[in-house]
Order: structure tokens, then sequence, then C-alpha cells
């Protein structure tokens, strides 16, 4: 990641320039709404806190210490206004039994095996991902798709490091376990389906 | 990192793709620099607002005013102003009476509404012109 980019555009925007912020939205936003995604798993209400965030940032840039990481810093604010959403609102959790049997078609009766392969993969994260609890889910994006290590998980979060590793530690656990559970029951739908 | 560790991991990797993450919708940079302008904008009309020497008058004026009302005390009743006044040495704060006949013979909360109708009916009057002039320059 281009570092020293982020640095020229924030002072940038700092001299006046908004439309330096254009920039930095540009090259964060995937990841901005990907962890805000997988954290509410709705792609509307990501759009809002990925855009909320963007404009708290905006607002506290004078307040960003150059030191440390843009991206890491604006991970904060997305973390924070997303968790904020949650519990605003408490929906139930799903069961196993509630996964989608036509994603479990779409693997079965697509022609591109790989490709399928890939889209059931996806929806089945997506659904585990819902399993979960919020910070559950945050601590699992950050690790896995943005691939932080937990020293960065921590300052995102605000969580201790020791904290974060058993956190971290349950989270997968958890959702290895939900996955095999889907697997499993795939099987049996394959195998049910192959004898009919 | 034990090997217990190591084996969840390497099953969530299999299904879990960085590269497969889920993309901001299009248009999302221009709605969210639209967001910052608006809020930019708003921000700036707001200090211009402030900085301008009228409405500074103006809000202080209306700032005096508001506590002229607060602080006159009413003809029987005792006012928690008045209790202020009483406690600060009863400075005697008064206005005068005005003594024209065609007028009720009120006090300055009674003036302050026809002061304030007026005050209305002289921006409606001013708005009404504005809109008339504007249009003749254009």
């Amino acid at each position: 990641m281009d570092y020293r980019g982020d640095i020229f555009y924030i002072e940038q925007v700092l001299e006046g320039k908004i439309n330096a912020f254009s920039y930095l939205v540009d090259k964060h936003k995937d990841k901005a709404f990907n962890l805000a995604f997988r954290i509410c798993g709705n792609r509307e209400e990501a759009e809002e806190i990925a855009q909320d965030a963007f404009l708290k940032a905006y607002r506290a840039l004078k307040g960003f210490r150059m030191k440390s990481r843009f991206d890491t810093w604006l991970y904060r604010i997305v973390y924070n206004t997303a968790i904020s959403l949650i519990r605003s609102r408490k929906k139930g959790i799903l069961s196993v039994e509630d996964f989608p049997a036509d994603a479990i078609d779409f693997l079965t009766f697509h022609p591109n095996e790989e490709e399928a392969e890939n889209e059931f993969r996806n929806s089945l994260v997506s659904f585990a991902l819902q399993k979960m609890n919020e910070e559950e889910r945050a601590l699992i994006s950050l690790f896995y798709y943005d691939e932080k290590n937990v020293t960065e998980i921590s300052e995102v979060t605000g969580i201790s490091k020791s904290n974060i590793k058993v956190k971290l530690f349950r989270a997968r656990r958890k959702m290895t376990e939900i996955i095999s559970k889907v697997e499993k029951k795939n099987t049996v739908y394959n195998e049910q389906a192959g004898s009919v | 990192m034990n090997k217990q560790d190591q084996y969840e991991e390497d099953i969530l990797r299999q299904y879990i793709n960085p590269e497969r993450i889920e993309k901001a919708p299009e248009g999302f940079t221009a709605k969210t620099m639209t967001r910052i302008r608006i809020e930019t904008q708003s921000v700036k009309v707001h200090r211009r607002l402030f900085r301008n020497p009228v409405v500074l008058v103006s809000v202080i004026i209306t700032a005096v005013l508001i506590l002229a009302v607060v602080f006159i005390p009413a003809n029987s009743s005792e006012s928690i102003g008045m209790s202020v006044l009483k406690w600060a040495g009863d400075p005697k704060i008064s206005f005068p009476l005005l003594d024209f006949k065609p007028l009720p013979d009120l006090g300055l909360p009674g003036w302050g509404i026809y002061a304030l109708i007026g005050v209305l009916f002289l921006a409606f009057f001013d708005k009404g012109l504005s809109v008339i002039f504007k249009k003749e320059k254009n």
C-alpha cells in the first residue's frame, strides 16, 4: 500500500483542497466497504456505514497523527460505526438449517464446477459470518480479508492484544464448526441427489 | 501457534480468499464526496454568517432583548428574573413608558408581541422586495 501517497493527499486536504480527499476515498473504499459488509451483512447498510466513516474521517482529519497509518485509523472508524449500528438493531441469529438450499442446488447444477465451488464457498463464508456476533465478524474480516496482524487488529478495535488472540481463536473455531456442519449437510444432500 | 490452530486456519483459508472482497458499489466515491461537499458548504455558510457584522449585531440585540424580557418584573407575581434582580441589588432596570395615546399602555413583555409582529412583517416585506428586484436584475 502506498502509505506516502496517503500522507500527501491528507496534507492537501488539510490545506483546503477537498478534492484530494476523493483519492483517499477511491483508494480505501473497497476495503472499508468490505469490513462494513462483513460486520453488518447487508450491502445497503454497509454503504451507509462506509460513507459515514469517510465523512467522520474527513471531519476528524485535523486530529489524525501522521505517524500512524491512515487505513488503520479509517478501519477503526468503520469498525466503531458498524458496531454502533449493529448494537442499535438486534437481529436474530440464523441456524445451520437456514443455509439456503438454492446455494447447494447452485453447486450441484452449475456447469462450471470451479466457479460454482467458489460461489458456494463465498456464500458459505457469508452465512457463517452471519451466525457469529458483530465483534467476531470484524475480527475474522480483519484477520483474513485485510490480513491484519494481532497488533493492527488491536489498533483498529481498541481491544488488547491478548484479548484479540483469545477472541480470534474462538471466532475461528466457531466459524470452522459452522462451515463443517454445512459441508456435512451438503454431502448428505449430494448423496441423496445422486441416488435419485 | 499450535497444530490445532494451524489446522483450523488452513481450513478457513480454503474458504476465505482475501482477493474476493465485497467491492463498494458504483458511484461510491462520487456520493461520498457529494456528502462531504454539502457538509463543507454548510459549515462555510455558518462561519460566513457570523462574520457578517449585521448578523452579529442582530444576534447581540436579540439576546439583549430576550434577557430584558426575562429580567423585567411582571406586574403582580414575582418571576425568577425578579429574584435574580433582588439578589443583584435591585438596579431598577426599566424602560421608559411611551406617552402616546393611540397605543395601549403596555409593559415590555406586551410590547414584545407587537415588536415581533412588526419584525416579521418587515422581514416578509424585505423578502418580497428582494424577490422583485432580483427578477428585475435578471
